[in-house]
């Protein structure tokens, strides 16, 4: 029988949404919460000895310590495979169940399998770890393809368990890596070369097998030199608004943006404004708006002249960020872009939650 | 967001508790944030103390849109703010 560990959140282990985000590490023993849809999916031949689970918020606030945590609770169950996720889109999630099965591949030398959506970014991460021991199965953006993402997932167990040859990743189906590796073919390769240059000279498709990473890099715009003259502008993703929020945002995959009026205003006062957000716990931000945009310290250092009279732009620019798909993320970027070009705008204080 | 403001010639200052996310989506001008649900401040500190440290944050994303940068670079506040 083979003994697995389940890591995920306090989220999918049952503890509670956002308010409980902060919990520290804790283990369950035997399948607790999500772990026991994987736990049926794996029948008789494994079994999960413990779920371990984490705060969403603290293991990112405390890497290390939550990471110790982690590592010496897996090293006591001796497992020959762990899990973690699946994570769907959550990025928050989604980083830290890469970042333990890397940490676990590293330590204990066992294969590490997750489980998120294409888009997550930390998709980004585990193809920079390209831990050979580490897979990522691709899986739906939302909890609703949660069976089929454990089915998966307890497949590639079973597999990993036997000690099945894992093959490349466009063959067996998780996430590529990026990793390359050596195959035995009967055909050299300048033959194979002079095969798909003939297919591209006459636009027929071929598969090069040698992909380039596809590097999304901007180059940085340039520095704002003599800051007190220039006009800086506050956008943020956290989902303040007023109260009430009278442009109906959603907590999730909002598709339109907005700028609020703040010209008159020294701070932002409480009760009249609110976080509308469903990625985070909005309690401290409806305690006290600045946590998302700092107007009080920038009207502090309008006062002292480091930021210069009327340099300030006289709206802050909002949309909830949660679960925003990319393509509509890009195209609001370029709208607000746009307006804060048009009112003259030249640098931006990106509040992100 | 980042990206979409930095490729309209717009430098921008991102204020994040995930700063490795940042990275990973090549933001180039990085402040760390206090927390998630807070980036500028900290809700324990008696509400003066956090003022200052808000402040600090501000600051510390102002100086870096003055900087020069040549890829993904994080600044950090200075977080022990005392009385």
């Amino acid at each position: 029988m083979t003994t697995i560990v389940h890591v995920i959140n306090q989220f999918f282990a049952g503890l509670g949404g956002e308010e409980k985000a902060g919990m520290s590490v804790g283990v369950i023993e035997n399948a607790a919460g999500a772990a026991r849809g994987l736990q049926s999916q794996l029948g008789e031949e494994a079994k999960i000895a413990c779920t371990i689970y984490y705060g969403d918020n603290y293991f990112h606030e405390h890497n290390e310590d939550a990471m110790k945590a982690l590592l010496d609770a897996v090293r006591t169950r001796n497992p020959q495979v762990l899990v973690a996720g699946p994570a769907f889109n959550s990025g928050r999630y989604g980083l830290s169940c890469v970042e333990i099965c890397n940490a676990v591949a590293g330590a204990l030398e066992i294969p590490c399998v997750t489980a998120m959506h294409e888009d997550n970014p930390a998709v980004g991460t585990y193809r920079d770890f390209a831990n050979p021991r580490v897979y990522c199965l691709p899986t739906t953006e939302t909890a609703a393809g949660m069976t089929d993402a454990l089915k998966a997932v307890a497949k590639f167990v079973e597999r990993l368990s036997r000690g099945d040859n894992i093959g490349p990743a466009l063959q067996e189906g998780y996430l590529a890596r990026g990793i390359r590796r050596l195959e035995k073919t009967d055909r050299p390769g300048v033959d194979r070369a002079i095969d798909m240059l003939l297919k591209k000279i006459k636009h027929e498709p071929f598969v090069t097998e040698v992909p380039m990473e596809a590097w999304d890099d901007i180059a940085p715009a340039p520095p704002l030199a003599q800051l007190k003259d220039r006009k800086i502008a506050v956008v943020t993703t956290s989902g303040v608004v007023p109260w009430g929020n009278p442009d109906r945002f959603k907590t999730y995959r909002n598709t339109h943006w907005q700028k609020y009026n703040v010209a008159e205003l020294k701070e932002l006062e409480p009760g009249k404004w609110e976080a509308v957000h469903g990625g985070y716990n909005v309690a401290y931000m409806n305690k006290n708006p600045h946590y998302g945009v700092p107007l009080d310290a920038l009207r502090a250092l309008e006062a002292e002249g480091v930021i210069g009279p009327g340099k300030l732009y006289p709206a802050y620019y909002v949309i909830p960020g949660n679960q925003g798909s990319p393509a509509v993320m890009r195209r609001i970027g370029q709208e607000i872009a746009a307006d804060l070009k048009k009112n003259g705008v030249e640098g931006v204080l990106l509040v992100a939650t | 967001m980042s990206k979409e403001l930095e490729k309209a010639g717009l430098p921008v200052a991102l204020v994040s508790a995930m700063y490795p996310v940042a990275e990973q989506v090549r933001a180039n001008r990085i402040v760390k944030g206090v927390s998630i649900p807070h980036p500028c401040g900290d809700p324990s500190l008696p509400p003066e103390l956090d003022a200052r440290l808000r402040r600090e944050i501000v600051q510390t994303a102002l100086k870096a849109l003055e900087a020069e940068v040549k890829g993904p670079t994080l600044f950090t506040p200075n977080m022990t703010v005392s009385g």
